[in-house]
């Protein structure tokens, strides 16, 4: 059938002087064929060459149709039997649809051509290219239709990839139909026309000529202008990187192309995108992207730039140099060797290319020698010989300047440390041959036209030759100059300062006043006059940390004799009160500066942190190979393979005589550490199977002791490749098995520390203030770190230290309100009023690292992460110093590490309570998704409740499934909506419940209740549990149980949201989320949730101290005339009684309501109050809800976020500040209105505002940090912006408040810069007052 | 507690009252509703009206404040149209240590004294300073209109 059609067509064909319509009517009886006819009958049927010499004639004479069927044909043939394009190709077809395409006299035929060519282009592209296809595909772009756009481009794309060489100046002639389309609006031709340059920047690598081609095309232009003005921030994640690459590849050999973007602004452009990826969370990828193509633009400068004029400057430099000082932060915090080693080339460069004078002013803007050192502090061969490099030049620009720098910075001691070492390393290395495991080397990642493929391109010698080198110009220097340099004045203050403040470590500071005082005002010089100028190097070098937490901390006593209760007593109060005074004076603004002194200190800390970056080996399985996009962050992983783990021979040790030996392979774990595995070989080696004890087993690898806190793997992987920092682990390690042998341990080492901690905690309880209760304190008190730690690291006293500071400032109210209370007590404030605290902590992250973090965020990125491969650093750093990792970073890291800890759980539960056959029983309350097939399925479960009687129902299905592994979805009975959408709801559903007035839950509940009034509890000041009386278990009819019952339902909400990543739509108060965390309350939080009351309470507190010190000083100078009313008022006559405060049925003691308060039993009072508000009051409740979510996960895992970030995670971002709605509830009066440009400068700014500026100015404008529920929209009244009338300059006026109206004063300032900057002014100023106002 | 308090203040207050003001609960069975007449200070504009307020105990009282508002319209930049009063012992500088007496005594001499600074009322406020006689003519006139019935 098909073959007689064809036949036809054949012949009707072949009467050449047959009439046009005719051959068309053939054509398409030939097209319909060909669409319709089997492959193999065509191949038989078919004489290809035949069509194949006849078409193109059609195609190029052709009227009408005969063109179009023609094309069509070629098309469909082509796309059936793809072999038959070389046919076509032979005879000519493809330069008859090019001429066709050019000729664009007609859409249709154009569409038709593109089709052919496009099924031709694929099989022979090579052909294709050389008869200049891929320009002509795009010569009619605009005129096509969407799918036929798309074709053209993917012509293109099969065209120019991979082209020979020889064909590049062909590909070429698309570049500038490609460069218009990057104006496109629609982000997939955007996408496909950056590619397809990218691809022919590929092709043209090296060859210059073909470069500046590709410029002509103002490709540079074209990208710029998709970047510029802020355009980089609106374009998507795949756009972004293909216009980087593209810049890159086309900087890299073409020197015009790296001159017009100098010329277009790309620095300023790099320093926008730099700052604002590297304080993003997912912009490592962006940033290595940034640093790859600032190497390329200075590349062609130092080639080119050989002039060794030092006169005249590259005028590009000057615009580099504004990024300098990015570059060395980008570097310093840099996780990965290949970023950092691309920055220390840049800065060569620029080095390379400035004047001498230039130079000195770069040191002191950028700190080019702090970056050295910190860069040779780096174990990467290559880094440090390029940043030698760079100190040489530096040294043959300006010897003298560039001398005294370095010895001031410590890049001098650096090299001399690096001889050393590499002196060592290689009398080491004539001893024994290369370690098999060798560094993974650089040079192919860098220098891809780099063909060597033998080594290193840095030989051995190089390091230490370039070293002794700049050694040996600085002898020439010390023979010139005697004077003594400032550098030794200074390092020896510091030591000094400490060494004094050591000395008085052990001496009782309370009772020797001159001292005091004197300690203080050196420590206040040191703080604000020394600090600041001097060197990270001098600070390290002098030991400050250690001094400074052996002073702070209890480090010091810990050496004396501990056995003496009494002793230990005074010692902690020495010890807080050290604290005290260090943190006054480490937050009070010293004059004249806007910086805390606390700032400068941590910035030192972390600079010298980052230069110990050995101490934190990120470990990966395969290099070059990350598994996860870094913005990813999975909340429930689907194990798909079996786990990773080694194969270890365990074997006895030869002197070991008790134990019998062991005789298999055990297949170990990635997450295992020496203790598990001891757990499972004990019963087996042990021959008598009395020995008790912790550790009982001693295990060792080639004569090396395991340690316990690191898994058997980390030990290995770092034993095996000793002397390395970052480790990549070669793929034959996982075949190999291992020998481990095991003994006994027979150092009975008790651990010493635990008795001390129990005689701690003994008098902890004693001392009659709460302060030191937190965890903080304790570890404080202790004198070290928690843990197992290395102390002899040398992280280990900056981290202590980080550790104490991080500590003080976050305790910085507590400690100081105590200050103030005890300067009352001992009469040096005289007023009530006047107990506030002037001081304000810096912000939190201030104390993060980026170089950790991103350290953190590499290794996360590894496959084997969520296996175990978990380097100890990190889960330490988690544990102990979450404060030095982003928030973000840390997230990521419990979400990894949860779920694993979540399925340990499950494993380990015998299936008891909820058995299969019991859920089957109840059919009607869950369904199993019936779709077995569907991947989600198996990992979400669906669970119905009820919206009538939502709590209970939500109770009912959390107590049986709260704990279940999969994802929790609800579906409301009687409603068809499943999925997100009632999941959700059901969530913030369940949390608006939860705060219902009249359930008991919280404060304020009982307050202004008149009867039956429906409606949510209002909590300014976020939610706590309200106190329960332990004797009446009912109250205005609401039952304990019942309460109880529902913080059971908040825990299981909680631990779920968490899990699944729900979001929950309740103001929980900062300190009931301090319990959530395990930290210990105290009467200085009582203000956070109820400043009256708190306020109030600590007035008290005040004044309990003060009569108990006038009786301890009246024995010696008796003084009855102290003022020891309140406020001028008898305590008798406030008419207190011993109940709780809004609660007359809850008796602080038993027949309390009859008890009245005096100044006798004020103490009592206040502690009971403080107790039954912080403790026993809420105890069942806290218990309840912490139990709850245990069930879920490990509640104690949360500890590494604090209150805020708890917020943010449980709560999300909320909306109430969406942009949209900020106008339509904010009121404009007396001067502005919506269009006044102050205004309009005030609402970006209100945009921009993070979380915590938002609560700050929410506190400022209305005085509670939280918006009622609903957000902005019901707030009463409405927040209203007035013009404030100025009289002076407006721009040195505040903004002020009413918070009675929520009115807020808004000067008209001149820029929207200056009003940030006094809008955070003012905030900041009003956080400090935040617990009292 | 509250109610040992506030029955304690009432006491004080009938044993010792103050010359312009007087206070005491709507009715004897909720002690926490109190009405008080303050009358309006001889040096001001409000001289020889008799004003309403109403005194709201809150149940942990004497911690929290009470809250207090006009009944009787006042034109006044720290009163507005609901009676609400802008007043700093009535907000964050309260203390237990205060009475009801004492902060009616704040209160007389709030209207004495008014502080169009820190104004509730932004009209009245520019008035009062703007246009000092202007703002006493229409204080007095709202004196006469609504507190002397």
């Amino acid at each position: 059938m098909a073959a007689e059609v064809l036949r036809y067509v054949q012949a009707a064909l072949a009467d050449e002087a047959g009439c046009a319509d005719a051959h068309a009517a053939a054509l398409a009886t030939l097209c319909d064929a060909l669409a319709f006819t089997h492959p193999d009958v065509l191949l038989a049927a078919v004489d290809v060459a035949y069509f194949a010499a006849r078409l193109p004639a059609f195609l190029a004479a052709g009227q009408n149709d005969l063109p179009v069927f023609a094309a069509r044909a070629i098309a469909e043939a082509v796309d059936i039997l793809p072999q038959w394009a070389a046919v076509f190709l032979q005879h000519g077809a493809v330069e008859a649809l090019r001429d066709r395409l050019l000729a664009a006299d007609n859409i249709e035929l154009a569409e038709e051509c593109l089709r052919a060519l496009d099924e031709i282009s694929q099989e022979c592209p090579d052909e294709c290219l050389r008869l200049g296809v891929a320009a002509a595909a795009l010569h009619l772009f605009d005129f096509l239709s969407a799918s036929k756009q798309k074709m053209a481009l993917k012509i293109v794309t099969q065209l120019v990839q991979e082209c020979d060489d020889a064909d590049v100046p062909k590909a070429m002639e698309a570049a500038p139909a490609l460069c218009n389309l990057l104006q496109s609006s629609d982000n997939s031709i955007l996408g496909s026309a950056l590619s397809c340059l990218g691809m022919l920047a590929a092709d043209a690598h090296g060859k210059a000529e073909h470069m500046d081609r590709l410029c002509e095309s103002k490709v540079v232009d074209t990208a710029m202008g998709l970047l510029d003005k802020d355009g980089w921030k609106i374009l998507d994640d795949d756009t972004l990187p293909g216009i980087l690459a593209l810049l890159k590849h086309i900087a890299s050999v073409s020197e015009k192309a790296v001159n017009s973007l100098f010329d277009l602004g790309v620095c300023d452009l790099l320093k926008q995108m730099i700052t604002c990826y590297s304080c993003s969370p997912s912009g490592s990828d962006k940033l290595e992207m940034l640093v790859e193509l600032l190497y390329q633009l200075m590349q062609p400068l130092g080639t080119s730039g050989q002039m060794n004029d030092t006169t005249e400057q590259n005028a590009h430099v000057d615009q580099l140099a504004s990024i300098v000082t990015l570059i060395t932060q980008v570097a310093k915090c840099g996780a990965l060797s290949s970023v950092c080693y691309r920055c220390v080339v840049v800065i060569g460069n620029i080095v390379e290319l400035s004047t001498p004078t230039f130079l000195v002013g770069l040191q002191k803007t950028a700190n080019l020698s702090s970056f050295l050192t910190c860069m040779l502090a780096r174990k990467n061969r290559h880094i440090v010989f390029q940043t030698l490099e760079v100190s040489k030049t530096l040294l043959k620009k300006h010897h003298q300047f560039f001398f005294e720098s370095f010895t001031k910075e410590g890049v001098k001691h650096a090299i001399g440390t690096i001889q050393a070492q590499e002196k060592n390393r290689n009398s080491s290395e004539r001893l024994k041959r290369k370690n098999n495991t060798q560094e993974w080397c650089m040079c192919f990642d860098l220098d891809l036209d780099s063909s060597s493929t033998d080594g290193c391109k840095i030989e051995n010698n190089a390091i230490l030759n370039l070293a002794e080198e700049i050694k040996k110009s600085f002898v020439v220097v010390k023979a010139n100059k005697k004077s003594p340099h400032r550098f030794g004045c200074v390092i020896k203050f510091v030591r000094d300062f400490f060494a004094r403040l050591n000395r008085h470590a052990l001496t009782v500071l309370t009772q020797d006043p001159d001292l005091c005082k004197e300690l203080s005002d050196i420590s206040r010089k040191f703080l604000s006059d020394e600090l600041p100028s001097t060197s990270t190097f001098a600070f390290a070098k002098s030991g400050s940390a250690k001094y400074l937490v052996d002073y702070l901390s209890n480090r010091a006593y810990l050496k004396s004799n501990l056995n003496n209760c009494e002793d230990l007593t005074e010692q902690l109060k020495e010890v807080q009160h050290r604290l005290q005074k260090f943190t006054h004076l480490a937050l009070k603004v010293s004059n004249g500066s806007s910086v805390k002194p606390l700032g400068i200190l941590v910035d030192k800390l972390l600079d010298a942190l980052h230069m110990s970056y050995e101490s934190f080996p990120v470990i990966l399985s395969d290099h070059g190979q990350r598994t996860r996009e870094s913005t990813m962050i999975p909340l429930r992983h689907s194990r798909t393979q079996e786990s990773e783990s080694l194969d270890i021979k365990f074997v006895k040790a030869r002197r070991e005589k008790v134990l019998r030996s062991y005789g298999g392979v055990l297949p170990v774990s990635l997450s295992s550490k020496p203790g598990e595995m001891e757990a499972i070989l004990w019963p087996v080696i042990c021959s008598k199977g009395n020995a008790q004890g912790s550790s009982r087993l001693m295990f060792s690898y080639k004569g090396t002791k395991l340690q316990p806190s690191a898994t058997i793997f980390e030990s290995l992987v770092r034993l095996m490749n000793a002397g390395q920092s970052d480790i990549v682990i070669d793929s034959s390690f996982w075949d190999e098995e291992y020998r481990i042998s095991y003994n006994r341990n027979k150092s009975e080492n008790i651990p010493s520390t635990s008795s001390c901690n129990t005689r701690l905690f003994a008098v902890q309880e004693k001392l009659e203030q709460s302060i030191v209760k937190d965890p903080f304190f304790c570890s404080l008190f202790l004198g070290k770190l928690p843990g197992d730690v290395d102390e002899s690291d040398p992280s280990y006293d900056l981290l202590f230290t980080l550790k104490v500071l991080e500590g003080l400032n976050r305790f910085s109210y507590q400690l100081s309100m105590d200050q103030q209370i005890c300067k009352f007590a001992e009469g040096y404030l005289q007023n009530l009023d006047d107990l506030k605290v002037t001081i304000s902590p810096i912000p939190q992250h201030q104390f993060m690292s980026n170089l950790l973090t991103n350290k953190l965020e590499l290794q996360m990125q590894e496959r084997l992460f969520e296996d175990g491969l978990v380097p100890s650093w990190c889960v330490y750093l988690a544990e102990t110093c979450p404060f030095l990792l982003s928030f973000s970073a840390r997230w990521k890291y419990f979400c990894l590490t949860v779920h694993r800890s979540f399925m340990g759980d499950e494993t380990s539960i015998p299936d008891g309570s909820s058995t299969p056959d019991e859920e089957s029983a109840a059919p009607d309350e869950e369904e199993e998704e019936s779709d077995a097939q569907n991947e989600a399925s198996k990992k979400t479960r669906k669970h119905k409740v009820t919206r009538d009687n939502i709590l209970e129902s939500a109770a009912s299905m959390m107590t049986k499934h709260g704990s279940s592994t999969k994802t929790i979805e609800v579906v409301f009975v009687g409603e068809v909506g499943t999925g997100r959408g009632p999941t959700f709801e059901f969530y913030s559903t369940v949390s608006h419940e939860l705060q219902r007035l009249g359930i008991g839950m919280w404060r304020g509940d009982n307050n202004a209740r008149k009867a039956g009034e429906a409606g949510f509890v209002r909590s300014s000041f976020g939610l706590f549990p309200q106190p329960w009386s332990s004797v009446g278990t009912s109250t205005r009819g609401i039952e304990l149980s019942d309460v109880v019952k529902k913080f059971k339902l908040l825990g299981h909400v909680v631990a779920r949201a968490l899990l699944d990543g729900r979001i929950l739509d309740i103001p929980l108060s900062k300190a009931f989320y301090k319990i959530m965390l395990g930290q210990e309350l105290d009467i200085y939080d009582i203000p956070s949730f109820d400043p009256e009351l708190g306020k109030t309470v600590l007035e008290f507190q005040a004044l309990v101290k003060r009569k108990k010190f006038l009786e301890k000083s009246s024995e010696k100078t008796p003084n009855r005339n102290a003022d020891l009313s309140y406020k001028n008022v008898r305590l008798e006559d406030l008419c207190l009684d011993f109940t709780l405060p809004g609660n007359p049925d809850y008796e602080l003691v038993p027949g309390g309501s009859e008890k009245i308060v005096t100044l006798e039993n004020l103490e009592e009072y206040v502690n009971l109050i403080v107790d039954a508000t912080l403790k026993s009051g809420i105890v069942k409740q806290v218990e309840a809800f912490k139990s709850a979510v245990n069930e879920v996960f490990a509640l104690k895992t949360l500890r590494m976020f604090d209150e805020e970030e708890m917020e943010r995670i449980l709560c999300g971002e909320q909306d109430s500040w969406a942009s949209s709605k900020l106008e339509d509830h904010i009121e404009f009066e007396h001067g502005y209105d919506a269009s006044s440009p102050p205004i309009k400068s005030f609402l970006e700014i209100l945009r921009e505002f993070e979380r915590e500026d938002q609560r700050a100015f929410l506190q400022f404008t209305t005085g509670a940090p939280q918006l009622p529920l609903g957000g902005l929209a019901s707030l009463d009244p409405k927040l209203t912006v007035v013009r404030k009338q100025c009289d002076g300059n407006i721009d040195n006026e505040l903004p002020s408040v009413n918070t009675c109206r929520h009115f807020i004063k808004l000067p008209p300032y001149s820029s929207k810069e200056i009003m940030l900057m006094k809008l955070k002014y003012a905030l900041a100023e009003g956080l400090g007052s935040f617990h009292l106002s | 507690m509250a109610l040992r308090r506030i029955v304690k203040e009432l006491k004080d207050l009938q044993r010792d009252p103050p010359t312009s003001c007087s206070a005491g609960p709507v009715s004897s069975n909720d002690m926490f509703h109190w009405q008080a007449t303050i009358m309006g200070p001889s040096d001001s504009p409000y001289s020889g009206g008799v004003f309403l307020v109403t005194i709201h105990f809150p149940p942990d009282y004497p911690f929290k404040p009470p809250k207090v508002a006009f009944k009787t319209k006042v034109f006044h930049p720290n009163i507005n149209s609901n009676g609400n009063i802008c007043l700093d012992i009535l907000k964050d500088q309260w203390s237990p240590a205060l009475t009801i007496s004492k902060v009616l005594l704040s209160i007389c001499s709030l209207l004495t004294d008014p502080n169009p600074d820190d104004p509730l009322v932004p009209e009245i406020a520019h008035m009062c300073k703007a246009d000092r006689t202007r703002y006493e003519s229409t204080a007095r006139g709202w004196t006469h209109k609504y507190a002397m019935g």
